[in-house]
């Protein structure tokens, strides 16, 4: 059953994919086209639909994960401030042109911010090893806000290319995307997902709680910090290949429990491959509703998403995830 | 102890245990438990129940003495061994997870990498849940949680079980139920278990308890002997009679504070 949920979801994300190929402000025909539409679908159209796929795919995920380490269904890693302190620290790192790790400068500089965002929400959220899901939230609130402040510094500060760039993390824009993004975003994402899939047993364990991941062999600590490390994988591939977008790590995961439940080593794929189509698509939106203007994906995905947090903040029960 | 239970399987010897930077709540705790023993542990709140069984089941280390499980010191044990050994139930009463019955249940099998001696749907039989395998956990009474639980740990395969409160906030007819089956296991599978309570009336059912009071042991050995008016009112702070009915069993009645 759950193997033909997933068969319908990689359908729909394919479907979604060469949807996004074809359609938009100018339709091309599969069958037939000309040189110069060969070279949007290469140069421009594939590589942006790839990295939407890919920024989808790490969200989603991301979202996953975190929302059953936190044992938060309000978790996710904008609403958390983990995109934000990622976009920081590589806007930093752009800014003061620190390039260590060569080609991966930027994906470096943004996981290690995410990871300590990741670690400082964890801590400011939690109380003698109990975590307290509206403390957590506020924590994640006020980080975002100071992340923000300090990046409208830096933006203010910067010169063209590093405004470009700033401009970009801030408000999220698939419009940049290239084909030498692609290798170490596929490889960030792959990484992060994988972490994330092997440690299906333990996360599902934590979500009962650290007593019972106890109980069932397994140590609390060092499991949250190998999760909490894939979600930073995750969450810096995104930040690195196209800026901070939101709310699909909340939404993926909420709709994915409903289709095919709660088991981490369903949920995490599938999440991940509803992020990826989602994106695709919010994208694929975007850029073809007001021609040539085009809506940040980011923008579409709060107003989608927003609106479904205050929804789920309503209802009483804030920990059933 | 009787000769039936000549091997223990737990033992804490002269425990000690404080909270970083707080008064110590276990006192120099010695104990022992017997294969296939069922041990109620009684005492006020705050006494330390729920700390002796976290104590017990590694989740907490002391700060002095010894905790053994199976004569090897506890702490020495790999995380997924110990998990085979003895498995902790925590106090359930706010447990909302989003899982099936089945998948909680199948999470008993996570510390093996081998095939279980058990399947999921022979622990759900044994609790009785093989109607409701299917169902999300949060649409079961809470006396049927609490055996989901008990049939994650069956599955767990573990010979001792340390449940804190498992009778709390449950209709008489589930306690009832769940005493039953865990006399079921301790019969057919030689399971010890040691259960923190509440109720002084349902502590007379066990065959042995252990009184506690701020962290030391006021009493331990068959209800008979431990749960007199004089030890449940040094335990409890309030006088409380116990009497006799005519068939031999046992009840309270209980008196003003003090």
């Amino acid at each position: 059953m759950f193997r033909l949920k997933l068969l319908l979801l990689l359908i729909t994300l394919a479907l979604v994919f060469l949807g996004s190929l074809f359609l938009g402000p100018k339709i091309i025909s599969p069958f037939g086209y000309n040189d110069i539409e060969k070279e949007i679908l290469v140069s421009i159209r594939m590589p942006r639909s790839i990295v939407a796929v890919l920024m989808g795919m790490a969200l989603g995920g991301a979202g996953a994960v975190l929302q059953g380490i936190l044992r938060n269904p309000l978790a996710d890693p904008y609403i958390l401030g983990i995109s934000s302190g990622a976009s920081l620290t590589a806007a930093m790192g752009l800014l003061t042109g620190f390039y260590v790790f060569g080609r991966f400068s930027i994906p470096m500089t943004a996981f290690i911010g995410a990871l300590l965002v990741t670690l400082l929400v964890g801590a400011f959220g939690r109380k003698r090893g109990v975590i307290l899901p509206d403390r957590l939230l506020l924590a994640g609130v006020g980080l975002s806000f100071l992340f923000h402040a300090i990046l409208m510094l830096l933006l203010s500060l910067s010169t063209d290319e590093g405004l470009r760039r700033t401009m970009l993390w801030m408000y999220g824009d698939l419009s940049l995307a290239e084909w030498s993004l692609i290798p170490y975003g596929t490889v960030l994402v792959l990484l992060g997902l994988g972490i994330a899939v092997s440690r299906f047993k333990a996360l599902n364990a934590l979500i009962l709680g650290d007593e019972f991941a106890h109980s069932l062999g397994f140590s609390a600590h060092r499991e949250r910090l190998i999760l909490f490390v894939s979600v930073s994988l995750m969450t810096a591939a995104s930040v690195s290949l196209g800026g901070t977008i939101g709310f699909i790590g909340l939404l993926m995961p909420h709709i994915m429990r409903f289709l095919i439940g709660a088991d981490s080593r369903l949920l995490i794929p599938a999440s991940a491959v509803a992020g990826g189509a989602f994106l695709c698509l919010t994208d694929l939106i975007g850029r073809s509703i007001m021609p040539p203007m085009e809506i940040p994906s980011g923008i579409i995905t709060a107003i989608i998403g927003a609106p479904y947090f205050l929804f789920l903040l309503r209802r009483s029960n804030v920990l059933k995830i | 102890m009787s000769s039936k239970y000549d091997f223990p399987i737990l033992e804490l010897e002269n425990v000690t245990f404080a909270y970083s930077g707080r008064e110590t709540i276990i006192n120099n705790l010695t104990l022992s438990v017997g294969n296939g023993e069922f041990i109620g542990l009684l005492g006020a709140n705050g006494s330390g129940k729920s700390t002796i069984l976290k104590l017990a089941s590694g989740i907490l280390q002391q700060r002095s003495g010894r905790i053994d499980l199976w004569e090897k010191e506890m702490q020495s044990y790999r995380n997924k061994d110990r998990a085979k050994l003895l498995s902790y139930l925590p106090q359930l009463l706010d447990i909302n997870v989003p899982f099936t019955v089945r998948e909680l249940v199948g999470m008993g099998l996570y510390p093996y990498d081998i095939l279980p001696h058990l399947t999921v749907d022979e622990a759900l039989d044994a609790v009785g849940l093989a109607d409701k395998a299917e169902s999300p956990l949060t649409d079961l009474s809470g006396g049927e949680r609490r055996r989901a639980f008990i049939a994650m740990t069956l599955l767990q395969g573990a010979g001792l079980l340390l449940l804190d409160e498992p009778l709390a906030n449950l209709d008489i007819k589930y306690q009832m139920e769940l005493l039953k089956l865990l006399g079921e296991l301790k019969e057919k599978k030689g399971i010890a278990s040691i259960m923190a309570l509440h109720d002084i009336n349902i502590a007379f059912q066990f065959e042995k308890v252990m009184l506690i009071k701020e962290g030391t042991i006021l009493g331990m050995g068959t209800p008979d002997a431990v749960l007199t008016g004089e030890m449940l009112k040094e335990a409890f702070g309030v006088s409380i009679e116990v009497k006799r009915a005519d068939d031999g069993s046992t009840y309270i009645n209980y008196g003003s504070v003090l």
